[in-house]
């Protein structure tokens, strides 16, 4: 039994690394809204005297974020499509099956969760130009982050997948539809959840990539806001403000969506869908 | 019943790898028959009947159903239906929902589908409850849905996985004979799967004992518990389990002396070999308590388990012998009884093959 005593301790180290934790962010919403000489006032405000609300219309239009979060959605929606309707029929044959050639697949698709994008960049940048996909880099993107996203998805989907029991499929089978329309009308609307979430899950982590968009995509026009933020930052900037503005309405909207969600994300990731 | 066949496997044999789960299976199961498959977990009966119902494809022999052969038919185009042990309901649908997924995979028309649902539903109780979700229903409402959606296609051939092993006990007796009904009222084809020996005498017109992928003995429910064809059916069929004795026949094989204290001898109902040794198989409920001296066999009793309308005595140093008394005796552990039985109830086994002599 945990005392009450100790359930105190354990309650306060979680607020300090909380705190932690989360400092960077707030540190970016206050150094938003602050002028250029509270910023690198010392000892330095926690509370912006003067908060500049104007940054966030005046950054939106300076840089032309509208193209840029564009670009981004285009990317991460269709990685998440692409993701989601190559990687959830694989999740399922990856759980329905127990052999050894499964687990041989298994371990390959974990591999390739280890290697590194920046390793992977320079073999996909020439492999990409051989075939002119660089032409569409957009599109070239998209290929490049569902392959480094796909294990990731299959994991968690695959786990969905398990907990389903084969005997509802089963069933479906001896009532007289086929495997696919077993698959279709039982196991999927069952496994819902999971891969849905596995999918937001996706689109945000497309959403916010950047070292397949910088080396692919040259055309400032086509260009994500994780390239454009970086673009942003130059070795002599003082527009700190700014940045963080950008930053700001970068992650804000994907954040927000994240707390609004987060309690249907670690219950679909977590339990079955089944009761 | 008639004597055309509804179902007819003639040397079935399932591999799982190295593993043999069905070893030239022969079944014969005519129309309208009610057939049990009992033996112990791992003895391949549903294997068995998930051969039958296509979700298994047998490695060699062949399976008809009536007169098709239907080893690679996928189970959709077997015309069976399924009830599973956990029921398998589709829980992302409702109960008439459930009912009516294989009408609809049919293309039934909408309004003749649920019409005949509710016919159905009607008939086992679930006509209230058609539009609740699985997860709202108790154990046995979700047997009765499990029941409805098999009835409501009127499939040539009922199967049952272990329907009744979710359920409390006095559950399952009422569900037993309910079922037992509904497939008389049906007049349809049942195979019905059980560890349960007591489900499968009740149930059944026909029972399959199986151990180890293979049928040890089929019969009618009584023909197995008269006439045992080995020791491992005398075993299972009847409780409490039958008690073995090892035992040597006298000089002329008229008689068997048992290898317990005071050696006993009882008297054999026919003549078997001479001087050899066997095991002796004596039902609980054939064994009687007698007055001091008259019985054959003289014991301890060790143990007294009272039910109330039975009582289960165990005599013998390790309780080694049961005996089931439906009437009260005023007994009481330590006493020495005397034991005796009616020749014709003794069941002899070889020790060697086990089967019976």
């Amino acid at each position: 039994m945990m005392t009450p005593h100790l359930n105190r301790i354990y309650l306060g180290a979680a607020i300090v690394f909380a705190i932690i934790y989360l400092f960077p962010l707030y540190w970016m919403y206050v150094t938003a809204l602050k002028s250029g000489s509270e910023i690198f006032a010392y000892p330095p405000t926690f509370i912006p005297k003067d908060p500049q609300w104007g940054v966030f219309s005046h950054v939106w239009e300076v840089r032309g974020m509208g193209r840029f979060i564009w670009n981004s959605l285009v990317i991460a929606t269709g990685t998440m499509i692409l993701v989601a309707g190559l990687g959830t029929g694989c999740s399922y044959v990856l759980a329905r099956y127990r052999n050894i050639w499964i687990d041989v697949a298994l371990f390959l698709v974990l591999m390739l969760q280890v290697l590194p994008a920046s390793l992977m960049i320079t073999p996909l940048f020439v492999g990409f130009s051989a075939v002119g996909l660089l032409d569409y880099p957009r599109f070239a993107v998209i290929l490049a982050v569902t392959a480094k996203a796909m294990p990731f998805f299959v994991i968690l989907v695959r786990a969905t997948f398990m907990a389903v029991p084969a005997e509802l499929e089963e069933a479906a089978l001896v009532d007289g539809n086929s495997r696919v329309g077993a698959f279709v009308s039982v196991v999927l609307p069952l496994a819902r959840n999971g891969v849905l979430v596995s999918a937001i899950l996706i689109f945000m982590q497309a959403f916010g990539e950047f070292v397949y968009s910088k080396s692919i995509i040259q055309d400032v026009n086509l260009q994500p806001a994780s390239v454009g933020l970086n673009a942003f930052m130059g070795p002599n900037t003082v527009e700190w403000n700014n940045i963080m503005a950008y930053a700001t309405i970068y992650v804000t909207p994907i954040l927000a969506a994240f707390v609004l969600l987060q309690q249907r994300i670690v219950a679909g990731l977590t339990s079955g869908a089944l009761k | 019943m008639t004597q055309e066949l509804q179902i007819e496997l003639n040397g079935v044999d399932k591999h799982y790898g190295a593993f043999h789960a069905l070893k030239d299976i022969q079944l014969a199961i005519p129309k309208g028959a009610f057939v049990a498959l009992v033996g112990p977990s791992g003895c391949g009966k549903s294997t068995l009947l998930r051969s039958i119902a296509g979700l298994e494809t047998i490695s060699g022999g062949e399976m008809k159903i009536t007169d098709e052969v239907v080893n690679n038919v996928p189970p959709r185009h077997r015309d069976v239906a399924m009830v599973f042990q956990s029921y398998a309901l589709y829980p992302h649908m409702t109960v008439i929902d459930n009912l009516t997924y294989s009408l609809r995979l049919k293309k039934t028309p909408k309004a003749e589908a649920r019409k005949i649902a509710e016919e159905v539903a009607a008939t086992i109780g679930l006509e209230n409850l058609l539009d609740r979700f699985p997860r709202e229903l108790s154990g046995g409402q979700r047997q009765r849905v499990a029941m409805g959606r098999a009835i409501v296609r009127r499939p040539k051939v009922f199967l049952f996985d272990e329907p009744l092993s979710n359920l409390d006990a006095s559950l399952r007796v009422h569900m037993r004979k309910e079922i037992r009904a509904l497939h008389d009222r049906l007049g349809a084809t049942s195979v019905y799967v059980t560890h349960d020996q007591i489900e499968a005498m009740t149930m059944a017109d026909h029972v399959v004992v199986m151990r180890a992928g293979v049928i040890e003995q089929q019969g009618a429910p009584l023909e197995l518990y008269d006439r045992p064809a080995s020791q491992f059916v005398a075993g299972f069929i009847g409780s409490p389990a039958m008690n073995f004795v090892d035992g040597v026949t006298n000089a002329d094989g008229t008689a068997v002396t048992l290898e317990i204290d005071g050696a006993p001898e009882l008297k054999l109902p026919r003549q078997v070999a001479c001087n050899q040794k066997v095991t002796v198989g004596l039902r609980p409920e054939h064994l009687s308590i007698s007055a001091a001296g008259q019985g054959t066999i003289t014991t301890k009793i060790s143990v007294i388990e009272s039910t109330g309308s039975t009582t289960y005595v165990g005599a013998g140093d390790t309780g080694k012998i049961t005996i089931v008394l439906s009437e009260r005796r005023d007994i009481s552990v330590g006493d020495t009884i005397d034991l005796s039985i009616n020749a014709k109830d003794i069941h002899l086994f070889d020790p060697h093959s086990q089967m019976a002599i």
